[in-house]
């Protein structure tokens, strides 16, 4: 599998990268068989993080068997400093592990969250202290939140190395500023910031509880995936075209083999197929929904 | 809201002069090119379409913040009310696919005699769909119902050297070729707006006639759902010799 620089890490990821949530909805058997699998395709990047269910836990045998193997991403929704550094060492025993590779601040929503996070007390000092300490090696900022917050708090966050946040055809199409996710994805180029894309997989809302109670939907996901072989290929090819250092895997275990194929056979997408591809999906919500041309 | 500028618009203007420059939209639709004009910075944008409804469309949807860079010009494309050799930047963007040879001529001749000597133009357009293609069905129902109504077709879709020597014959040399779209993504919304066009001409048509039309339409649209055919190219043209 095709391995890019994330940013100035150092580190050469695979364009995939394994969503770890996914083994939360396995036996600790199964988890093991996904692991293997994952590796078998080359994959070199995982990620996880204590809020997906005991999916820490069941990564923690296959992660300690082949350690040297695996680039482990980890998070934290906790702003302050108390929390964080908690969180760290019980991250750090439930993996069974000294060391997080990246250890990001974990789904940036609010200005205040940010203040929070950077002031004197928050999070982020726990975290520059856990990679004093040895038990991190690089930080990272997740958020699906909005673009210019996160521009917000690369320029607040001097030893930020990686950011993590969404980007498909939908959003690529949409040009208020709210989506412009890929306002984003230039600035971390520019700055040797390391890029993870997520939600890649993303095919639109589930139908309202109404229509479809929560317990029905056939995903865990908590939007509707593409699910088809051929539309989880073109959806990771795209992702990994837009020039994100890697692709992160979606949530649902039944997923994971189809998208591990896709990334095993990237061979980038040319512009008038990307093109394809948003044009397909932004009349969806169009102002002007009766149009003749593209 | 900002109206979002279709990817097909942004990579045609990519690799042409559009800040500070006088352009026109020939077939303005919805008003598409007319926002990438806009936000590339152009100067002054004339908006030509020969239907109020586009005219009020463009106003509504793209005139907010750009107002006095942008003038809506309800006009026939043949015959429009601006000087010779007054605009920097003409642009079709889906347009000759709705005129018929002759008409295309005559909007050729149009869009030259408004365009300054030294004027630039960008035609984009869809390449004749495969014949295999389910949507070349419906809009072969569309020309269908264009002929018995006017006695023309509706669509025309040109291969991408046809219209070079079009304009070539107006004295337009191309610069580039390029490809917007490969496939075409004809979704639900584009096969309704094309079979509301054979609605349009039914309703005008004896119930006996008019009625199998637009429940052929109807039919058609149900079957095919949505479909990816054909390619949708860019030609980028100057006046004079290159």
């Amino acid at each position: 599998m095709e391995t890019r620089a994330l940013g100035d890490t150092g580190q050469e990821s695979t364009v995939l990268t394994f969503g770890s949530i996914a083994l939360n909805w396995l036996e600790q058997e199964g988890a093991n068989q996904m692991v293997e699998l994952v590796l078998d395709h080359g994959v070199n990047h995982f990620d996880v993080a204590p809020t997906y269910g005991d999916a820490e836990l069941k990564l923690g045998p296959k992660l300690r068997q082949y350690r040297e193997d695996i680039f482990l991403g980890c998070k934290t929704q906790e702003r302050e400093y108390e929390g964080a550094a908690r969180k760290i060492d019980r991250s750090l025993d439930r993996l069974g592990i000294d060391t997080i590779d990246l250890y990001q601040i974990h789904g940036l929503e609010y200005e205040e969250e940010l203040d929070t996070i950077t002031a004197d007390g928050g999070a982020l000092d726990a975290i520059r202290e856990a990679k004093a300490a040895g038990k991190i090696d690089h930080i990272g900022l997740t958020s699906h939140g909005d673009p210019d917050l996160i521009l917000d708090a690369i320029d607040r966050i001097d030893d930020l190395e990686t950011v993590m946040f969404p980007l498909n055809p939908v959003v690529a199409g949409k040009d208020d500023s709210e989506y412009d996710y890929e306002a984003v994805l230039e600035r971390c180029e520019s700055e040797g910031i390391g890029t993870l894309g997520i939600k890649a997989f993303a095919k639109g809302s589930w139908p309202s509880t109404d229509e479809l109670a929560e317990a029905d939907r056939p995903y865990a996901n908590w939007y509707e995936p593409v699910d088809t072989p051929e539309a989880i290929r073109e959806r990771f090819d795209f992702a990994a075209a837009q020039g994100l250092d890697t692709v992160v895997s979606p949530g649902d275990p039944k997923l994971v083999k189809m998208v591990l194929d896709a990334a095993s056979r990237f061979e980038g997408m040319d512009e008038a197929r990307q093109r394809s591809l948003i044009e397909e999906v932004r009349h969806d919500d169009s102002p002007v929904p009766e149009q003749l041309h593209h | 809201m900002a109206a979002d500028v279709p990817e097909t618009v942004t990579a045609a203007l990519a690799d042409r002069q559009v800040e500070g420059q006088v352009c026109l939209e020939a077939g303005a639709g919805v008003g598409n090119t007319t926002a990438g004009l806009l936000a590339a910075g152009a100067k002054r944008v004339y908006a030509v379409t020969n239907d109020a409804d586009h005219a009020a469309t463009v106003r509504e949807r793209v005139g907010d913040g750009s107002a006095d860079r942008l003038v809506v010009v309800e006009a026939d494309l043949r015959a429009t009310p601006l000087a010779t050799d007054s605009v920097d930047l003409v642009t079709a963007h889906g347009l000759c696919n709705v005129l018929p040879p002759a008409d295309l001529d005559a909007v050729a001749a149009e869009l030259t005699r408004v365009a300054k000597s030294d004027g630039r133009l960008v035609v984009d357009d869809y390449a004749v769909p495969p014949a295999d293609a389910a949507v070349t069905r419906l809009f072969a129902l569309e020309n269908a119902a264009a002929r018995v109504v006017d006695g023309r077709p509706a669509l025309a879709f040109y291969p991408p050297a046809v219209l070079a020597a079009v304009f070539a014959d107006h004295g337009w040399a191309i610069e580039r070729k390029a490809t917007l779209l490969d496939p075409v993504p004809w979704t639900e919304a584009h096969l309704n707006a094309h079979a509301d066009v054979v609605r349009e001409y039914a309703a005008t048509l004896p119930d006996s006639l008019g009625e199998p039309l637009a429940a052929m339409a109807e039919d058609l649209v149900a079957a095919i759902g949505s479909e990816r055919a054909g390619t949708m190219y860019s030609l980028a043209f100057r006046l004079g010799d290159v």
